[in-house]
C-alpha cells in the first residue's frame, strides 16, 4: 500500500468514533496527559501531518515555517481536519509551534484552542518543573471543565490509567523484541499500533496492541528470548545496560532511526519499498511518535492526578528542545553501543529547529563509535522522495 | 572645506556620540579578553538578567552582538560556511551560525570571534533557539551552559509561573556560586541593578525623543547605539556613554535638528535590521524616509528598578519574563500600534527574517491587524539578519516602492 | 567470455556500458532520456547491441539513476552513488573523493579501497549547486549552456553573486547585467556561486586526495577551474565523465555474475 493509503487507513477509526457522536480534542505535541481529556470524557487524538496537504498555509506562514506547522496549518485552512471540540497546542516546546498557537487563535477564532506550557526538562529533574507543569496540567482541567460543563470524574481517569498503562506495556514489549529479534514482527506494524492508538486511544486500540504483543510474546517464549527482551526494556527505562546480552547471531545491519516529530510510519514505507530492503533492518527508532512515546512511564492512580500526569509526561526520553544535549549525547551512544548498532539514520524534518540543531552533535557523538550515519531531509509530502530514497538505499549499501 | 560640504550634503547626520562607541567596544573587548583569560567569561543572551553575572563579577560578551558585527562585516555567508560545513544546515538562525562558525575557526574572523566562554548563560524569553545554539558551542569549548527557562505568558504572570522562573534565577545563583567558587552580595547586586536601571532610563529617554518631527535619531542610529544597553548594562561607562547619548538628541530635538536633512515619511520598523546592508536606511534617508521608531531596539526597554524595591530577584523574574517577545503575538501586535500612534508614523515595514522563527512567523498575521487597528499601510520585505545570500535587494527596493507611492 | 551491462537512466541523460570480464568497454550509449524512461532504456540497449554486435540476452544488467525502477529486465537496481563510486574505481583505483554533478544533482562521495562509498552527501531539493542552475543562468545571459564555461574563463573579476538560490541569483544576475557588468564577468560569478555549494558538500565528506569529477558538469572548463582552486586540489576527470554511473552498473552486473558461476 501507498504511504498515502496507510495513512489515511489509520485515521478510520477516529471517522467512526466522531460519527457516533464521540468528542475530540485535538493535539499536536506528542507529550501530552491523555487521562486528563478522558477524565473529562474526551477522546483526545493526536493531530498530525497529512501526505496530501499541499498548500493553504500561504495567507499566514511564511515559507520558513517548518514543514510540519505548514502541513498542520493548511490542513485547517483546506478543511481537511475533523470536527473537534477543542485543540491542544504546546507552548515552550519550539518556536514554530509556539507562534504557531498564536497565529490559529487569529485566523479560526471559532476554534477552541487550549495551550499547555512546558518547563523546559532538565536531565537533573528537580521539583520545581513537576509543580510548574502540575499546575499548567490543573489549570487545562479547571479551563476544560468551564468551558465544557464537564467536570474531572476520577473514576474516567482510573479506567484512562488503565489504558494507557496496558498500551505502554504492550508498545515497551514490542519495541524491546524487536530489537533483539527486529524479523519477530515488522516496524511498520509495530508503528501502525502505536499511531492508531495515538489517532484514537479506545479500548479496541489498545487490545489490538495489546493482542498483539502477546502473540509476539509467545513466539519469543518459544524461541527462548522473554527474559533477554525484558532486560533490554529494563535497560533502555533505566539507561543501564550492564544486564543486556544479545543473541550472538544478530543479523546485519542493524540500524537505528534519530530525529523529532518525523511520521515513523513513512520512514517504514520508504524503507519497504526499496527493492530489497525490508524494515527488518530497522532495530528501533528514536523518534517522538515511537520511541519517546512508548518509553514514556505511564502516571499511576493518585490522590493528586495533576502530579502524577506531569511526573509522567516528564519522563518521556529526552526532546532536542530540552536542557542537556550532552546527556542526551550520552544516552544516545549508550543504547547504539550497547544493542549493536551499525548505523544510524538521522531525520530532519525542513526548518526544523530542534531536529537541524541536534543533527550535527547526532552525527559526532555515532562516528565516535564508528557508527555510520547518514542525513535524511524530509517533510510530511516526501517531496524529495526520488533523493530521499537513494540516500537510504545507498547508506544501507554502505553497511553490508 | 570640501570634506565638510561633503559630508552636509549627504541625507543624514552622523551622531557625534559614535566616537564614543568605539571606545567602549574597544574596552570591552579588552575586558572580556582579560575575563576569559582569568577563566570567569560568560556568553550571554541578550535577554537574560545579566546583572547578576556581572554582580559576581563575570566577564560578559553577547554573541547576537558578534553576530551583528560578522553581518556588518557582509562576511556572513563565509563564517556561516565554517558552521554549514560541521552539518549545521543553512535553514537555522544565521546568528547560531555565525558564531558556530566563528568558534570553530577563529583566525579567520578577526573581528567578531568572541574570547573563549567558561559558562554559558541562556534566557529563552528570546526564542527557544538559545538553547540549542549554546548546546552547540558547549560541545565545542566545555564551558556548561544554563538556561533560565521563562516559560512564555499570555496576558499576565500566573504566580505558578512567577515562583518557577524564581526557583531558576536562585538555580543560577546556585550555578554560578558553585561553577566559580563564589557568592552573590546582596549590595554589590543593587548597585548594579541600579546603573543597569539608569542606563535603560537613559536608552528610553533617547529613543522617546525621536516622538518629535523631525526624529533625531534614524533606524540605523538606534541599532549602532543599542550595542552598550545590550552588552554593557550594569557598568558605569554605560550610564556615561547613554548620558553623552541623550544630550545629544535632546539638543538635537530642541533645535529641531532631524537624524535625516528632510523628513517626509515617518516609518516604523519590525525585527532585526539586515546587518549587511544597513545602507538600506540610507538609501530611503534621501527620499525623505525617516524611521524614528523599531520594535528592536525598544525590546531593551525592561526597566529595572535598583534600590527602593523590597527584592531583586523578584524585579529580575518580572522584568526578565516580561520581555514582549515572550508573551505572545497579541503583546507585539500591541507594542507595534503603540509605537505608531505615539511616534505618529505613516507606516510600516516589517522585515521578514528568515532565519529567526520566533521574531517572524506571524508577521503575515500581526501586519493585517495592525493595518486594521491603526489605519496606516505596511509592507513587508523578506531576508535574513546576518546570511545576505537570501537578500533580494531588488525584489526588496520594489515592495518599499510600492509602499512610498501609497503614502507620496 | 562473461559479460556486463550498466544503465543509468539520469534525469537528463540516459547511459549505457557494456563490459567484459577482462575490464574492456565492448560498447556504451549516450542519449537524452525524454519523457519516456522506459523507451530510452529500450533504445540504450539497442545501441548497445548493434554496435557491439552482441545479443545481451543472457547478459545480467544492473540499473541505476532516477529511473532505475524503469528497467525492469535489470537484476538489481543500485544507487547511482554505489554505481560511480565503483565505475570510477575501476578506471583509477587511487581516487578517493568523487564529486559528481549532473543535471539535477550533485553529490560528494568518499570511496572506500574497496570502490565502494564510505560516505556521501546529495544536495537538497534545492537546485543550487547542480547542472540546473547553470542552465538557467546560461539563458538569462543569452549564452548557450556549452558556451558559458568558456566564456567564464575569460574572466579576471568575477562579479559576486551572493544567493546560491537559482531564484535569488537569477535576479542577481539581471541586476548585474542592469550595471553593465560583462557576460564573462557574471558567468564566472556564477560558478563561483554555484561551485561553492559543491565544495561545501565535499568538506562534509572530506576532501582527500585524489579527487575525481565526473557528470555531466564536469565537462564544463569553468567549472573544473573554480572547483579545483576552491578545493586547492588538482581535480582529475576521466575520459568519459558521463558514463561512469553505468561503468560501475556493469561492473557490478560482471561482479554478480562472477558470484553466480
Amino acid at each position: 500500500m501507498n504511504y498515502e493509503g496507510v495513512i489515511e487507513q489509520s485515521s478510520v477509526g477516529l471517522k467512526e468514533l466522531v460519527e457516533s457522536g464521540e468528542e475530540i480534542i485535538g493535539y499536536i505535541y506528542p507529550h501530552v496527559p491523555l487521562e486528563l481529556f478522558m477524565a473529562h470524557g474526551f477522546t483526545p487524538s493526536l493531530v498530525r501531518a497529512l501526505p496530501g496537504t499541499s498548500s493553504g498555509f500561504e495567507e499566514s506562514l511564511q515559507t520558513f515555517a517548518c514543514s510540519y506547522i505548514r502541513n498542520l496549518y493548511s490542513q485547517r485552512a483546506n478543511g481537511q481536519l475533523l470536527p473537534l471540540a477543542g485543540l491542544l497546542f504546546p507552548g515552550n516546546t519550539c518556536d514554530a509551534l509556539q507562534n504557531l498557537g498564536d497565529i490559529w487563535r487569529v485566523r479560526f477564532p471559532d476554534d477552541r484552542v487550549f495551550r499547555l506550557t512546558y518547563p523546559v526538562t532538565r536531565y537533573s529533574q528537580d521539583e520545581s518543573t513537576t509543580k510548574f507543569l502540575a499546575e499548567e496540567l490543573r489549570i487545562l482541567s479547571e479551563t476544560i471543565a468551564n468551558t465544557f460543563n464537564r467536570p474531572f470524574l476520577t473514576e474516567s481517569y482510573d479506567r484512562a490509567i488503565e489504558l494507557v498503562q496496558d498500551f505502554h506495556a504492550s508498545a515497551q514489549f514490542l519495541y524491546s523484541a524487536r530489537v533483539v529479534n527486529p524479523k519477530i514482527i515488522p516496524y511498520s506494524e509495530v508503528v501502525r499500533l502505536i499511531r492508531t492508538f495515538l489517532t484514537a486511544p479506545t479500548i479496541s486500540s489498545v487490545s489490538n496492541i495489546k493482542d498483539t504483543a502477546a502473540r509476539v510474546r509467545v513466539t519469543s517464549e518459544d524461541l527462548g528470548l522473554v527474559d533477554m527482551i525484558e532486560t533490554v526494556r529494563l535497560a533502555i527505562t533505566s539507561g543501564d545496560y550492564s544486564g543486556v546480552k544479545l543473541p550472538e547471531d544478530l543479523e546485519t545491519p542493524r540500524v537505528v532511526i534519530a530525529g523529532g516529530m518525523v511520521e515513523p510510519q513513512a520512514i517504514a514505507t520508504l524503507i519497504n519499498d526499496i527493492p530489497d530492503i525490508s524494515d527488518s533492518a530497522i532495530v528501533l527508532d528514536l523518534l517522538s511518535f515511537g520511541f519517546k512515546t512508548a518509553f514514556t512511564e505511564a502516571p499511576s492512580k493518585s490522590s493528586d492526578p495533576y502530579l502524577a500526569m506531569a511526573q509522567s509526561v516528564l519522563t518521556a526520553p529526552g526532546e532536542p528542545t530540552h536542557e542537556g544535549l550532552s546527556y542526551r549525547m550520552k544516552a544516545m551512544k549508550d543504547l547504539l553501543s550497547n544493542l549493536s548498532i551499525q548505523g544510524l539514520m538521522v531525520c530532519e524534518q525542513s526548518f526544523c529547529d530542534p531536529d537541524q540543531f541536534e543533527a550535527p552533535s547526532i552525527e559526532r557523538a555515532a562516528s565516535e563509535l564508528g557508527v555510520k550515519t547518514v542525513r535524511v531531509p524530509l517533510d510530511p509530502e516526501l517531496s524529495d522522495r526520488g533523493r530521499i530514497e537513494t540516500r537510504i538505499q545507498t547508506f544501507l549499501d554502505t553497511l553490508e | 572645506m570640501t570634506q565638510e560640504r561633503a559630508s552636509e550634503e549627504k541625507p543624514y547626520r552622523r551622531l557625534e556620540t559614535q566616537a564614543l562607541l568605539q571606545q567602549i567596544a574597544f574596552r570591552h573587548g579588552l575586558e572580556a579578553m582579560e575575563a576569559s583569560e582569568n577563566g570567569s567569561l560568560a556568553w550571554v543572551t541578550s535577554g537574560f538578567p545579566v546583572e547578576i553575572p556581572i554582580a559576581m563579577n563575570l566577564g560578559v560578551v553577547y554573541p547576537e552582538q558578534a553576530g551583528a558585527i560578522i553581518g556588518a562585516q557582509k562576511i556572513g555567508p563565509a563564517v556561516s560556511g565554517y558552521a554549514e560545513d560541521l552539518g549545521y544546515s543553512q535553514e537555522l538562525c544565521s546568528y547560531a551560525r555565525v558564531s558556530i562558525g566563528s568558534t570553530e575557526k577563529p583566525d579567520e574572523v578577526p573581528m567578531g570571534s568572541l574570547p573563549t566562554p567558561q559558562i554559558l548563560l541562556a534566557g529563552n524569553n528570546i526564542c527557544g533557539t538559545v538553547l540549542k545554539w549554546y548546546d552547540a558551542i558547549s560541545e565545542m569549548t566545555g564551558a556548561p551552559v544554563f538556561l533560565l527557562d521563562t516559560p512564555p505568558i499570555e496576558k499576565q504572570q500566573l504566580p505558578h509561573n512567577q515562583e518557577y522562573v524564581r526557583h531558576g534565577v536562585e538555580r543560577l545563583i546556585e550555578f554560578i556560586g558553585s561553577n566559580f567558587n563564589r557568592t552573590l552580595e546582596e549590595d554589590r547586586l543593587r548597585e548594579v541593578a541600579e546603573l543597569s536601571s539608569r542606563a535603560t532610563k537613559l536608552w528610553i529617554r533617547a529613543l522617546e525623543a525621536c516622538k518629535n518631527k523631525p526624529s533625531p535619531l534614524n533606524c540605523a542610529d538606534r541599532f549602532l547605539t543599542m550595542a552598550p544597553v545590550v552588552s554593557s548594562r550594569g557598568t558605569e561607562h554605560c550610564v556615561e556613554f547613554y548620558e553623552s547619548l541623550v544630550a545629544e538628541v535632546e539638543e538635537r530635538a530642541k533645535q529641531g535638528i532631524g537624524a535625516i536633512r528632510d523628513e517626509k515619511i515617518r516609518l516604523l520598523w519590525d525585527n532585526i535590521p539586515p546587518w549587511h546592508t544597513l545602507r538600506f536606511f540610507n538609501i530611503l534617508a534621501s527620499r525623505g524616509v525617516v524611521f524614528p521608531a523599531d520594535t528592536y531596539t525598544h525590546a531593551w526597554t525592561g526597566n529595572m528598578v535598583g534600590t527602593d524595591t523590597p527584592s531583586i530577584i523578584d524585579e529580575v523574574v518580572e522584568t526578565y519574563s516580561k520581555v514582549y517577545l515572550n508573551m505572545g503575538l497579541d503583546a507585539k501586535v500591541d507594542k507595534m500600534c503603540q509605537l505608531i500612534d505615539d511616534y505618529d508614523l505613516d507606516g510600516f515595514v516589517m522585515f521578514s527574517v528568515r532565519s529567526c522563527k520566533r521574531y517572524s512567523l506571524g508577521q503575515l498575521v500581526s501586519k493585517e491587524i495592525v493595518t486594521e487597528r491603526t489605519g496606516v499601510p505596511g509592507v513587508i520585505i523578506e531576508g535574513d539578519m546576518v546570511d545576505s545570500r537570501v537578500y533580494n535587494a531588488a525584489q526588496i527596493e520594489t515592495r518599499v516602492d510600492a509602499l512610498l507611492e501609497m503614502l507620496m | 567470455m562473461d559479460m556486463g551491462v550498466g544503465i543509468d537512466v539520469g534525469s537528463t541523460t540516459t547511459k549505457g556500458v557494456l563490459l567484459d570480464s577482462s575490464g574492456n568497454i565492448l560498447a556504451r550509449s549516450l542519449m537524452t532520456t525524454g519523457a519516456s524512461a522506459i523507451q530510452a532504456v529500450e533504445k540504450t540497449l539497442r545501441n548497445i547491441s548493434s554496435s557491439s554486435n552482441i545479443d545481451l540476452n543472457d547478459i545480467p544488467v544492473i540499473s541505476t539513476g532516477y529511473g532505475r525502477a524503469r528497467v525492469e529486465l535489470a537484476e538489481k537496481s543500485m544507487t547511482e552513488i554505489t554505481c560511480h563510486s565503483v565505475g570510477v574505481h575501476h578506471i583509477n583505483p587511487d581516487i578517493r573523493l568523487l564529486i559528481d554533478v549532473g543535471g539535477q544533482d550533485a553529490k560528494a562521495i568518499r570511496i572506500g579501497p574497496s570502490g565502494r562509498p564510505e560516505d556521501f552527501e546529495l544536495n537538497d531539493k534545492c537546485s543550487a549547486g547542480t547542472g540546473r542552475f547553470l542552465e538557467v543562468m546560461a539563458r538569462v545571459l543569452e549564452v548557450s549552456l556549452d558556451d558559458l564555461g568558456p566564456l567564464a574563463l575569460q574572466s579576471k573579476t568575477p562579479s559576486s553573486i551572493s544567493s546560491t538560490c537559482t531564484v535569488f541569483a537569477e535576479s542577481e544576475v539581471i541586476g548585474h547585467i542592469g550595471a553593465g557588468e560583462s557576460a564573462a564577468d557574471i558567468a564566472a560569478g556564477v560558478h563561483v556561486s554555484m561551485v561553492s555549494k559543491i565544495s561545501a558538500l565535499s568538506k562534509r565528506v572530506g576532501v582527500q586526495e585524489p579527487v575525481c569529477a565526473t557528470g555531466g558538469v564536469a565537462l564544463n572548463p569553468a567549472f573544473r577551474h573554480h572547483l579545483s582552486n576552491q578545493l586547492g586540489v588538482e581535480l582529475w576527470i576521466p575520459e568519459d565523465p558521463q558514463l561512469t554511473g553505468a561503468l560501475g552498473a556493469a561492473v557490478i552486473a560482471l561482479e554478480k555474475k562472477g558470484k553466480k558461476n
